[in-house]
């Protein structure tokens, strides 16, 4: 085997594993932080999508439009924090069905503001060569927005006062609010920005996954995988599991089908959940 | 009884089989397309059935259900289409080779979850991603069999439609008729699951829900009971799958869609969670709204409106219609657990325990030594068990002592086998049940009790015995023998209609303790009995663990040092996880060391 084509199969999976680790921050985020399993966390990726498309469309620049997405996201996602899982707390099932329900209705209403069918937005194409092989830059350069991403989320939880509230919240909830944190409010922030990471990675993908309705369908599997395998030290568990499973199915898929690297994806995610029921990190002393 | 509670007790069965009559006699009267319609919506009952036996039931949300659904179809289908013409009728190819192939795929996720004991959240979200997995899958999936031809995206089409009769002649039956059938089948499946969940099947279900640490500690495999039940509600969805694609003579990838899926936990919940029958109302209602809106504005958006009726559903009407009605109902009926507030003091007699145990012992054996050698177990830094050798024998009580963290429970945990050991040994009688799961423990004598009380609470107190004594007689009759003799000794003969949850905290430690005898135990392990028991409750606990004693191994972990002086017994003290003292409390209490390790005095700490 060619040492180029290696390298050229090397940064695609690393950049595919980063598409998955960016689609599935925010799930962790809001899984960690709140116990609570998103299943709209896709159609807010959509939403972010859409917005940035839109956006884009009305003629403001594609980077501009990543903020807005942000925004537009973590709105919806603070009153849907307010209106439902506020008041399912505590319930896990329960939310997850009714964040079920709220995907379908977001679903739905995608189809009916903007059809099945969208435009991609067109996004200057540069390449680069290793060897015989050329490469797509834009989703190389997700390597990089994964690692700025990660990081974002670690100052955010460690050096920001919210961070600590957050975390603080989390691990001692009567504790908390004893000593004057207003576990709420903190919560309806944490669903929000979780929603706003959904956001981003929605806008920030769009010139690889273009909007469509169903495109949340096509990231959850994989991102709620990716977090139930994690466990519960979230954000580490699930940048290793999201760069193990994510570049494996990629790895997988360039030989064979995309079909091939789901079906790896989920049987490696049943092998990996059979030798550690309650995640890899189950047993980590770290917490974050 | 008044003829309300006597029809409130039998609701499941009376009001299904009215429901059943009334669908058979307008069967024949029905607009045909009506009657088509509403085929599909008895298929999605029996659809929301097989959630609810694993949801309802089994405590497991599963979004698999229309996979299963989806497989059992193609399978049945596929079956139909190749073996039906050589006889003539459909159903009886189908529908079993559908059931058949549900259960085998549920079983096989099952399987995995289970077996590798997956936490809930992780169950549910596998169980989603498998139904999502089979959906992309599907997808591309082209595959000939026979003469059924699966094409991926194109579906599987020419499936034939429900076929009674047998032979050459035999004709597909109209719809009026197909909704009969379809009627019949879905009343003997629910009949059918209504027995087996009231019977002893659906009792350790029920008990596994409940609280599957107490089931597996009464010595049932709970990991066997909960793949039964997983593959039997597959099964159940196989088949409604099956005749499905009877009903339909086509089916495509959309069956594993999440559109799809998300009927059904709708369907369960409208109807009423844990009620078996509310599925089939359910479906009825959510059948029956989308046909009458079907033409109207909202017709395309169907699923909108599902969407959100999900999530009003989980926000405001948790018990679904007959949760609700069943509610209401039993208000106006007298209350059972009226009887808990008049219950008197626990009295142990000797006499009467001893001839319990001695009982026992003719049935499970003689008493049987523990003992441990070296175990060891560590969680990062602590070593909560540190290379610990005991020996336990029948005779005296045996008691371990020590500050807090020294290991007691924590090594009590490893003999139960909650914690498995990282070296060393565990035996029990001359067998090594160091790697032995903890029901397995459980059927060679081990007997334990928790700290905190454990009962099934939602179970009758007299069900609870009869639970744990069922546990190691396995005979319907010997069980209620066993369990009324323990009730009355536990004086709680006045409370067995008496929800265990109804019960004082102390009740609970005394019927918890009950369960415990009712395995006879051949080793009793005790885990601070004595927490939250009054003085006189306590001194009644000192003498059943010392007559205990006399019959069967016992070890007790206690913080109270007034109660272990009273059991006059073997006292061990451990200390960061080693042996750290032993012997009789007396010579302990004057060992200088000992009070510096329970005081925290430097010398020897």
């Amino acid at each position: 085997m060619e040492l180029d084509f290696l390298a050229t199969v090397l940064l695609s999976s690393l950049s595919s594993a980063s598409i998955l680790l960016i689609a599935t921050i925010g799930l962790a985020v809001v899984f960690g932080l709140m116990g609570v399993i998103n299943l709209a966390h896709g159609e807010f990726l959509m939403i972010g999508a859409y917005t940035a498309l839109t956006v884009t469309q009305a003629g403001v620049p594609y980077i501009l439009s990543i903020p807005v997405a942000v925004a537009v996201t973590m709105a919806i996602g603070a009153i849907v924090e307010i209106l439902i899982i506020s008041r399912l707390y505590g319930r896990l099932f329960d939310t997850m069905l009714a964040t079920w329900g709220l995907s379908i209705v977001f679903y739905q209403l995608a189809v009916l503001i903007f059809g099945t069918v969208t435009p991609g937005i067109g996004m200057p194409q540069y390449n680069i060569t290793i060897g015989d092989y050329n490469l797509a830059g834009y989703p190389l350069l997700m390597i990089v927005v994964a690692a700025a991403m990660l990081f974002f989320v670690f100052a955010l939880m460690t050096k920001s006062v919210y961070g600590m509230k957050a975390r603080a919240s989390i691990q001692m909830p009567q504790m908390a609010q004893a000593i004057g944190i207003e576990s709420s409010r903190v919560n309806t922030l944490t669903f929000a920005v979780g929603c706003g990471l959904a956001g981003f990675a929605g806008a920030v993908l769009l010139p690889i996954v273009p909007a469509t309705p169903s495109m949340g369908f096509a990231f959850v599997i994989k991102a709620f995988l990716t977090v139930v395998v994690a466990g519960p030290v979230t954000l580490t568990g699930s940048a290793i599991t999201a760069l193990g499973l994510g570049g494996g199915a990629s790895v997988t898929a360039s030989f064979m089908t995309s079909v091939v690297g789901d079906v790896f994806f989920f049987l490696i995610t049943a092998l990996l959940l059979w030798l550690y029921p309650m995640g890899i990190s189950a047993k980590w002393r770290r917490k974050l | 009884m008044s003829i309300s509670e006597k029809l409130y007790n039998n609701a499941g069965l009376i009001f299904p089989g009215i429901a059943i009559v009334l669908a058979l006699l307008l069967a024949g009267q029905i607009d045909p397309y009506l009657a088509f319609v509403a085929t599909s919506w008895v298929i999605f009952g029996l659809l929301g059935l097989s959630l609810d036996v694993v949801w309802g039931r089994g405590g497991l949300l599963s979004l698999g259900q229309t996979a299963f659904y989806g497989l059992g179809g193609y399978f049945g289908s596929v079956v139909a289409i190749n073996l039906a013409p050589t006889t003539g009728n459909t159903l009886i190819w189908a529908l079993p080779a559908g059931a058949a192939f549900g259960a085998l795929a549920a079983a096989a996720l099952g399987y995995i979850i289970f077996y590798a004991r997956m936490g809930p959240l992780q169950s549910t979200i596998l169980s989603y991603t498998f139904t999502l997995l089979l959906w992309s899958v599907t997808q591309t999936f082209k595959l000939n069999v026979g003469e059924a031809s699966i094409g991926g995206d194109n579906g599987l089409s020419n499936i034939p439609g429900m076929v009674l009769g047998f032979g050459e002649g035999a004709q597909t039956i109209g719809p009026n008729t197909a909704f009969a059938a379809a009627v019949v089948i879905s009343a003997i499946l629910y009949f059918f699951t209504r027995w087996l969940m009231r019977g002893t099947f659906g009792r350790i279900v029920d008990c596994i829900r409940i609280d599957p640490e107490k089931t597996e500690l009464l010595g049932y495999d709970v990991r066997k009971y909960q793949l039964l039940n997983f593959a039997y509600s597959g099964a159940l969805a196989g088949l409604a799958g099956a005749l499905f694609g009877l009903w339909a003579n086509y089916l495509n990838p959309s069956i594993f869609s999440v559109q799809e899926a998300l009927l059904v936990p709708i369907y369960v919940l409208v109807g009423g969670l844990g009620t078996l029958s509310g599925a089939f109302l359910g479906a009825l209602a959510i059948g029956g709204l989308s046909f009458f809106l079907g033409g109207g504005a909202v017709g395309g958006q169907t699923t909108l409106i599902l969407g959100i009726v999900l999530v009003l559903l989980v926000l405001f009407l948790q018990n679904g219609i007959l949760g609700g009605v069943g509610n209401l109902w039993r208000n106006t009926l007298p209350d059972p657990n009226e009887a808990a507030r008049n219950a008197g003091a626990v009295r142990i007699e000797s006499a009467v325990l001893g001839e319990i145990l001695e009982d026992a012992a003719k049935e499970a054996g003689p008493a049987k030594n523990m003992g441990t050698n070296e175990a060891f177990k560590q969680f990062g830094g602590v070593i909560p068990v540190n290379k610990v050798t005991q020996s336990f024998t029948p005779g005296k009580p045996y008691s371990l002592i020590g500050p807090n963290g020294a290991g007691k429970s924590s090594f009590l945990k490893a003999c139960v086998g909650m914690y498995k050991p990282e070296g060393g040994t565990v035996t029990l009688g001359s067998d090594d049940i160091t790697r032995a799961p903890i029901f397995d423990r459980v059927r060679k004598g081990m007997g334990v009790k928790n700290q905190k009380p454990q009962v099934f609470g939602e179970l009758k107190v007299a069900d609870n015995l009869w639970t744990a004594a069922f546990a190691r007689t396995r005979d319907k009759a010997k069980a209620e023998e066993v369990a009324a003799k323990i009730l009355d000794m536990l004086g709680l003969g006045g409370q067995r209609d008496v929800q265990a949850s109804a019960l004082s905290h102390g009740q609970q430690q005394w019927l918890d303790i009950g369960m415990v005898l009712c395995l006879a135990p051949r080793v009793v392990l005790l885990d601070e009995p004595a927490a939250g028991m009054t003085n006189e409750e306590t001194r009644e606990l000192s003498s059943l663990v010392r007559t205990l004693a006399k019959h069967t191994t016992v070890v007790v972990v206690e913080h109270d040092m007034e109660f272990v002086r009273t059991l006059e017994g073997h006292v061990t003290v451990l200390h960061q996880g080693e042996v750290f003292a032993e012997g009789d409390i007396e010579t302990l209490r004057a060992d200088d060391r000992v009070l510096d390790i329970y005081l925290g005095r430097s010398e020897h700490v």
